[in-house]
């Protein structure tokens, strides 16, 4: 791969946002919040690659909520929300499906969010645009509290 | 007499590491701008608008509150042309039209008078936002950024199709990166403490001065065994930290009639108060000949050092501007 941009200006995976989330009186899954690595905000059908990784295994598309202005979108979603954006200082909640959610404590999370700057090309092409690096990976701990 | 009318401002990108970080307000900014004396500021709007791309009743009142109560209004908005957002193709000029169309609205909302757009609009699609632009009362503008220059292929065709309609509401806003005639003696710096071969360095700076193309430039290059990293710093002189020994003035002045907005780019204010590769004297003084009529918005595009803020670079680049300002009305 050739040039890729990276502009981080905050921290992208959000420290004390894991935590489980309920569905029908169960635990149905957990969340966290993810801030894009950029210095403005960028319509949803920019992203490219968009997967989680928690303790070394990744999570399957079909159960990853990728939630932002009161809207839910699944991965393969993305690339057609051409109206609508994320804005910079808005988080968005990654939310996974898992039966009984996360226990409490230490989690490693790993995600991969590469997105096209819409307004910049790559040098001598007309379609194919500057890549930008908006991944994280870091330990997030889910309090006793809410998990 | 004088003619000149240059007024000075703030464009909110100088701030967006703070802005970012979540550690500056927007109203924090306008207090910066108007304590240095400023009235005038500039809003990105991808990185500012709360509802983009929508300018809801309360933003509109919120601006209107900063003019009212620290005497800073908006000069100009500066948008972004997203012709890649989608997967399968790029945006038809049709949809080009329509963002356009959307940010000249957001501006009159605003009561703000210059829109400035990127040159992935099409000089066609400028052409027909002419009687939007008049309609709003909004002068659409691309902006002229390294490594165009103001007149480099692209920006003559924009400049022809601004003379074939004859608006006066289509221009540009020449960004001063544009003008740089010095590498940034600071990256030079880093990278050779970074393990950057000096000669090799020199020799990068050496084939820019000299306007050797850049495919030839590679080949001298490959040819010395540069590695990765003195290759990158080779093509970021031909990109967007291009710098040349004799800057595009006269295309500047040929280009002043469309241009109502400008952009002061600076990487880094030295010790001695110059920026650290565009020559503001030189071109501070182009602008007075040419009676320039308008804002010059400090941005700042540098890296912020250890125990700084953007505010601290801000202060010093107005202050940079103001000096020069004062030796020419002498």
């Amino acid at each position: 791969m050739g040039f890729v941009m990276r502009v981080k200006l905050t921290e992208t995976l959000r420290d004390g946002t894991l935590k489980n989330y309920f569905e029908n009186g169960k635990k149905a899954g957990y969340q966290f919040d993810v801030r894009l690595a950029y210095y403005r905000g960028h319509y949803l059908s920019v992203i490219d690659e968009f997967k989680v990784e928690v303790d070394n295994e990744e999570v399957d598309d079909m159960d990853i909520r990728f939630c932002v202005n009161g809207k839910e979108f699944m991965p393969c979603q993305l690339r057609e929300a051409y109206y609508e954006f994320w804005n910079i200082k808005k988080p968005a909640t990654i939310k996974v499906r898992k039966d009984g959610g996360l226990a409490a404590g230490e989690h490693n999370v790993k995600l991969t969010l590469m997105f096209r700057n819409p307004y910049l090309p790559q040098p001598g092409a007309e379609d194919r645009y500057t890549p930008v690096d908006s991944c994280d990976e870091k330990i997030l701990v889910l309090e006793d509290a809410i998990a | 007499m004088k003619m000149s009318n240059i007024k000075l401002g703030v464009t909110t990108h100088s701030y967006v590491a703070e802005w970012v970080d979540d550690k500056a307000t927007l109203e924090d900014m306008v207090r910066h701008i108007a304590d240095l004396g400023c009235d005038g500021m500039e809003i990105v709007a991808t990185s500012m608008f709360p509802e983009y791309p929508y300018v809801s009743d309360a933003y509109a009142g919120e601006i209107r509150r900063y003019a009212a109560d620290y005497g800073v209004k908006l000069v100009a908005i500066s948008g972004n042309m997203d012709r890649g957002k989608r997967y399968d193709r790029n945006l038809s000029e049709g949809e080009r039209l329509a963002v356009v169309i959307r940010d000249l609205q957001n501006a009159n909302k605003l009561e703000c008078s210059v829109l400035k757009s990127q040159f992935l609009i099409s000089p066609q699609v400028m052409q027909r936002a002419a009687k939007y632009a008049e309609y709003y009362g909004v002068k659409l503008t691309i902006e002229i950024h390294n490594p165009e220059t103001p007149t480099s292929k692209i920006m003559t065709d924009y400049y022809n199709a601004f003379e074939e309609t004859g608006s006066k509401y289509l221009g540009f806003v020449p960004d001063f990166g544009m003008f740089a005639d010095r590498p940034n003696k600071a990256d030079m710096d880093r990278a050779i403490a970074g393990g950057a071969n000096r000669e090799i360095v020199e020799t990068a700076i050496k084939l820019r001065y000299d306007g050797v193309s850049r495919e030839d430039g590679r080949k001298i290059l490959t040819e010395k065994n540069a590695t990765p990293m003195e290759m990158n710093l080779f093509e970021s002189m031909y990109g967007f930290m291009q710098f040349s020994k004799n800057p595009d003035f006269d295309g500047l002045r040929k280009i002043m009639k469309y241009s109502p907005h400008m952009h002061g780019k600076f990487i880094d204010i030295l010790e001695d108060g110059t920026e650290a590769t565009i020559p503001y004297d030189k071109i501070l003084k182009v602008l007075d000949e040419e009676n320039y009529d308008g804002y010059i918005v400090s941005e700042f595009e540098g890296q912020v050092k250890p125990g700084h803020s953007s505010f601290d670079y801000v202060r010093r680049h107005i202050a940079l501007e103001r000096k020069i300002l004062a030796e020419l009305n002498q």
